[in-house]
């Protein structure tokens, strides 16, 4: 069951882990790990399971840093990482017609659909359920990210997905306080300036007092980066019913 | 079977570019003659025919389509406010993997964001 974005009533990070833990099979629940600050869950769950299910999206256009620290988390965890690739004749086809940065000119969906969504909506296909990073103070979108959701986007009437989010309630602060607490390895980009850490070509540094999202698609209009969230807030004070786009 | 269309026009009063890319994709698809009636929710008025259809559905996404059969138990209607699905379902048209992929994306505009 959906819960609603409360932050009262969020439980710990590692609650929510281990009861998602004891109600998914170990082959039916994984983690998703980009590479960045999410090394948090794998931290956790490390402390709580011997049976560590964790993918990664190899977009084929990470940093050489992410790589690395992919493997590193790895053998610090002794836990496999599957990592998930595009499939190669679509993004031949992709890159033939329009390049290899198409992206810049013709905005990012057609690519981050391509080498991000078809490859982890595969790998859903195959789970119950599936635990990300995702906080509520990441981006406007993320406001009403609650900790447990029935996934609507990759689940089915007939398949059934559901969506852990541990850290939804955590802010970025609580996230770093516990890597530099706990000792927990962290992509040495976000000592660069990163904060959020995505393909090479589409993220970059951010300045001190820049939201984490300005690191994404900076190129790209803020009204459709959020796609639909504008007339969302305008809808939603002005008449009872909204649509989105 | 009657196929209901409902499309956007924004609070700026410009056309909602995914309601647009859907009509395009039921033109080149040759399946506009499929859909029965084309219904506009205007965001500037909320008494717009595609509004108040979408707040008698509770339908909080647009496009989307409204298919409506007569059963044995009376007429049903089903919502449907992803166009893959109703491709698939209704038109009974094959779609292409990347083509859902980007629907899902736009859809949930975090998701790029993992
Ligand atoms: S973030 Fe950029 S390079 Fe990576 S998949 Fe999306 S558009 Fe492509």
């Amino acid at each position: 069951m959906t819960q609603t974005a409360d932050s009262a009533n969020d439980r710990s990070p590692q609650a929510v882990l281990e009861d998602a833990f004891s109600r998914f099979a170990p082959d039916r629940i994984a983690i998703s790990f980009s590479g960045a600050e999410d090394v948090v869950l794998i931290d956790m769950a490390a402390q709580l399971v011997d049976e560590l299910q964790v993918f990664s999206l190899d977009t084929g256009r990470l940093h050489p840093e992410t790589y690395t620290f992919i493997e590193q988390v790895r053998e610090h965890y002794g836990v496999d990482i599957e990592v998930l690739m595009p499939d190669p004749e679509e993004v031949n086809e992709m890159v033939r017609k329009k390049g290899l940065f198409s992206f810049y000119r013709d905005g990012h969906q057609e690519c981050c659909a391509i080498r991000k969504i078809q490859p982890l909506r595969k790998k859903l296909a195959t789970l119950d359920a599936w635990i990300t990073g995702q906080r509520r103070d990441q981006s406007v979108t993320r406001t009403e990210v609650p900790q447990w959701q029935d996934d609507q986007a990759f689940g089915t009437a007939e398949r059934p997905l559901v969506k852990v989010n541990p850290l939804a309630g955590w802010s970025s602060a609580q996230v770093w306080q516990y890597i530099r607490n706990e000792q927990v390895p962290y992509n040495p980009l976000h000592d660069r300036g990163f904060l959020s850490i995505g393909c090479e070509p589409c993220t970059r540094a951010v300045g001190p007092h820049e939201h984490e999202r300005a690191g994404r698609w900076w190129w790209e209009e803020a009204t459709r980066k959020e796609c639909g969230l504008h007339a969302e807030n305008l809808a939603a004070e002005t008449q009872s019913v909204r649509i989105i786009e | 079977m009657t196929i209901t269309f409902v499309k956007k026009i924004l609070a700026d009063g410009t056309p909602c570019p995914k309601c647009q890319d859907v009509e395009e994709r039921l033109h080149k698809g040759g399946h506009w003659d499929a859909i029965d009636e084309t219904l506009i929710a205007d965001e500037r008025d909320p008494q717009s025919p595609g509004m108040h259809l979408a707040a008698r559905l509770g339908v909080t996404r647009a496009p989307f389509f409204v298919v409506r059969e007569d059963t044995d138990s009376g007429v049903e209607e089903k919502v449907y406010t992803v166009y893959f699905k109703f491709q698939k379902e209704v038109l009974q048209q094959q779609t292409k993997g990347s083509d859902e992929a980007r629907e899902i994306l736009r859809d949930n505009p975090d998701l790029d964001f993992l």
